[in-house]
């Protein structure tokens, strides 16, 4: 089958290794959120402030933003941009990408000093992707994970939901 | 590449509508969002332009709820369809489980279908994906317009590779709900 095709499959132990992670960038930056997302835009993890509400619309929004970097990168014929900065009044965004699979976000204010955050920020992608290898390596069936029987049953799920 | 995040116990799959401009894309995902109950959808996002017209993308997120104890989430997403936007529509496909081509039964639209297509085969063969083997589902979009095209038409030129295919008029609903049920099978059996 298509390598492509396969899921990326995040086991309980690394996902906590990630949170770690994360929760580490924010405290050492003095930055308001982390997250972690893939390049399709779903949310592997998030840290910090609590109170957000809108991560899914943001996870899809921030890789279509880098998504659309990196096309305009390709258009430079540079090879990509790791980094992304968005700056607002109250709240910026620093972007940075792992290993081609992964997007890193930091949303922090301006009590944090963008060097910090370049700094610490690129000590975390390193980390991650360590992370991402080992998740990548990692020989786990859909069905050791999801039982067998999962796919009727969200069949089951899709014919009940997806009706007028 | 859909994601099975243990830890949480949540699955998330992303499926991307694709095809040539005013073929009905954002359309679908209205109606899906119009009908989908309250507790099962997000937000319906749009950038679009001020004549409505796709910019980026139009984003649906779909929560199918806990099946054997894992959450599941569709997100539904939409490519701009204007020649112009190639490369948006590049940024859009980056990591899609499935996709569903919505193609124009117009006579005259057939042209810009076949070109639709061939661009979204050739974008992922980019992205490194099997074309052939690539989780795809058709819609025959605008079936109720006179100067709709025979199917067999149609699928001579949109479907040699025999997908499954699904007459629709997205604006009353016929055959939404088919074509999003035909390609979520589909994504989960590819898992």
């Amino acid at each position: 089958m298509d390598p492509q095709l396969t899921s990326l499959i995040v086991p309980p132990e690394e996902i906590t290794n990630i949170d770690e992670c994360l929760s580490r960038l924010v405290e050492d930056t003095g930055g308001n959120y982390a997250l972690l997302l893939d390049k399709s835009g779903q949310v592997i993890a998030a840290s910090g402030d609590g109170n957000r509400q809108d991560t899914t619309a943001l996870g899809a929004l921030i890789a279509g933003s880098f998504a659309s970097s990196q096309q305009i990168a390709k258009l430079l014929r540079e090879k990509d941009f790791r980094m992304l900065l968005q700056q607002g009044v109250r709240e910026n965004l620093f972007i940075a990408l792992i290993e081609d699979q992964w997007i890193l976000t930091i949303i922090f204010n301006k009590g944090t000093h963008i060097g910090l955050v370049k700094v610490l920020t690129k000590k975390a992608t390193e980390e991650l992707s360590t992370v991402l290898e080992r998740v990548r390596k990692q020989h786990k069936s859909r069905d050791d994970v999801l039982g067998s029987n999962f796919r009727t049953s969200m069949e089951d799920t899709i014919d009940l939901l997806f009706r007028d | 590449m859909a994601i099975i995040n243990v830890g949480v116990r949540e699955i998330h799959c992303k499926i991307v509508y694709y095809g040539p401009g005013m073929c009905g894309k954002t359309t679908n995902l209205q109606y899906i969002h119009s009908q989908v109950p309250r507790e099962a959808k997000g937000d319906l996002l749009s950038i679009a332009t001020e004549t409505e017209r796709t910019l980026f993308f139009d984003f649906l997120p779909l929560d199918l709820g806990k099946v054997r104890g894992f959450s599941t989430r569709f997100h539904l997403y939409t490519v701009p369809g204007q020649v112009l936007y190639e490369r948006t529509r590049v940024a859009v496909l980056n990591g899609a489980d499935g996709v569903v081509f919505v193609a124009d039964s117009q006579r005259d639209k057939l042209q810009e279908d076949i070109k639709s297509l061939q661009e979204l085969a050739r974008n992922i063969t980019k992205q490194n994906k099997n074309f052939k083997e690539f989780p795809i589902v058709l819609q025959y979009n605008k079936r109720d317009m006179p100067e709709a095209l025979p199917t067999a038409v149609m699928d001579k030129y949109l479907n040699p590779l025999n997908w499954q295919r699904f007459e629709a008029v997205a604006t009353t609903g016929v055959g939404v709900f088919d074509t999003l049920k035909s390609i979520s099978k589909l994504v989960i059996s590819k898992l």
